[in-house]
Order: C-alpha cells, then structure tokens, then sequence
C-alpha cells in the first residue's frame, strides 16, 4: 500500500458494503447470479491478497465499484472465449444473460424494470445503475464507469429516457 | 422527464435494492468461497501449464518430423539475397546480344 494509502479494516469495510458490491456485481453481470457471486468473490480476493490496493485518491466504495466492474468485464472476456473454444460444450459457461431462477423470485414491477435494463446498452444500464440504485452522483458513476463527466451524463440522460419509454410502452 | 418520473424511477431501483440485498449471500460464506477457490487455483494453473506444455511439445514434434519427411536438395535451390539487385547491371539484357572477341589458342607461325 502506498505511503498516503488510509489504514482500514478492509473486512470490515467490505462488510458494510457488501449487500450493494453484491447488487452491483448483479448489473455488471447483466443478472447471472452465479456470474455474480463469482465477480465478487474473484474482486474481494483481489482486495484481501492485495492484488487490488486501494490508495485513498476516490472514496472506499468507488473504489470498491470500479474493482468489481473490471473483475466482472475479465470474466467476461473468458466467457466469450470459452464459448468458442471446442470445450465449452463441456461446462455452462455464463451467456450474458439474467438467470431464470432470479427472474423467476422477482416481483412483478422489478422484473419489469430488469428486463427493461437489460435491452438498454452497457454503459446506459451502468449509469442509471450507479445513480439510481447505488444513490452515487454523476461524477461518482463516472469515475466508476471508467468514463468522462460529459460522457456519463450522456449515458445517464439517454438511458432515462429510454428507459422511461419502456416502462411505459410496457404498462400500456 | 419530470421530478415525478424520476422518483418513480429511484423507487423502482430501492425496490430491486431491497429484493438484491435480501438474496446476497452473506459475506462470510462468500470470503470463505473466495478462499477455497484461490486454494485450488494454484494447482490448476499448474494443471492448465502443463497441458499447454504437452501441446507445445506435440506441436514441435511434428514440425520436426514434417521437415524431415520432405528431402530438400540444396542443388535444386537457388538463394536470392535482398542484395541480389547490386549485381544484376544496367541493359544487361542489351548487352547480351553484343557480340564479343573470343580468343583462339593457336600455335604461332614462324616465318
């Protein structure tokens, strides 16, 4: 850890963050709760191993986000490759896709809002992800989302009103 | 989008919070999870290195055996440099149908 790195009792700090890094891993997974409980395990060994330092620069939950995030989009990646290599026949490889047994378990107006979500493009659904479920400001998405200020806000306009336009198409 | 929209929006977003943070797995139990797993890692990123050094193997193996299969006559082959070019002279195709001097060995006369 570097010299101005604060001192924290990381699994205490995990703990209390815990219920929303979950909730998050959850977007970042697009919904695939085994997905997800694999980003958060892979990101919090990251965190206790010191693979992943976190040097006190954005605040401890920020900084948390951004770890998952990045963990989930590596899992990703392997997902995809793992789909075309000869072997991927063998295991079920996560397809990007929310799990029947999640949906299954959700009340009738969140199912609708995650299936709504999950038609919105990534970084929209990250966005409105961060601000509305996480409460984080803009500028704390972004910094999360790996974006600019202006891009985000972007992001987060459009992907309001898009998913404003669903819910409502929706309910008619 | 008004205010009212964009509350109704933040109320569905707790709603799903809610139901997230009451199917999370505890904390515990995913630490504990976290851990066998990087236990088991190390064996088979042994495992997955030994297969890719299998393979590499197999693959060198038949390449040798492939190039020994085939002859290569070294008469048969012609080298091009890069430098080739250096050598080759300007109309060398015209002064080819120059003619030139050829030179007869003789036994001189003697008067």
């Amino acid at each position: 850890m570097s010299p101005e790195a604060p001192e924290l009792d990381l699994e205490q700090e995990l703990d209390q963050l815990h219920p929303a890094a979950f909730g998050w891993a959850l977007a970042c997974c697009a919904g695939d709760r085994a997905a997800a409980e694999d980003a958060l395990q892979a990101s919090y060994l990251k965190i206790l191993d010191g693979r992943a330092r976190f040097d006190g620069r954005a605040t401890f939950r920020t900084w948390l986000f951004s770890v998952v995030r990045y963990t989930a989009a590596g899992q990703r990646r392997r997902a995809a490759l793992r789909r075309w290599l000869p072997l991927a026949v063998l295991a079920a490889t996560p397809d990007g896709r929310p799990d029947a047994a999640t949906e299954v378990a959700r009340a009738d107006g969140t199912r609708r809002l995650t299936a709504a979500l999950a038609t919105l493009p990534r970084r929209q659904r990250e966005v409105l992800h961060l601000v509305f479920y996480q409460d984080l400001t803009i500028a704390e998405a972004a910094e999360v989302a790996g974006v600019s200020l202006g891009t985000a806000r972007t992001h987060y306009e459009r992907g309001k009103a898009a998913l404003r336009k669903l819910l409502k198409e929706e309910l008619e | 989008m008004t205010e009212h929209d964009e509350h109704d929006l933040g109320e569905r977003f707790h709603a799903l919070r809610r139901e997230d943070a009451a199917a999370a797995p505890a904390l515990r139990a995913t630490l504990a999870a976290a851990r066998a797993h990087a236990a088991t890692t190390p064996r088979r990123r042994t495992l997955a290195l030994g297969a890719a050094a299998i393979v590499l193997a197999g693959v060198a193996l038949a390449l040798l055996l492939a190039r020994r299969a085939v002859p290569t006559g070294l008469a048969t082959v012609r080298l091009n440099t890069p430098t080739d070019f250096l050598l080759a002279l300007p109309n060398e195709d015209l002064l080819r149908t120059v003619p030139h001097f050829i030179t007869i060995d003789s036994p001189r006369r003697t008067p």
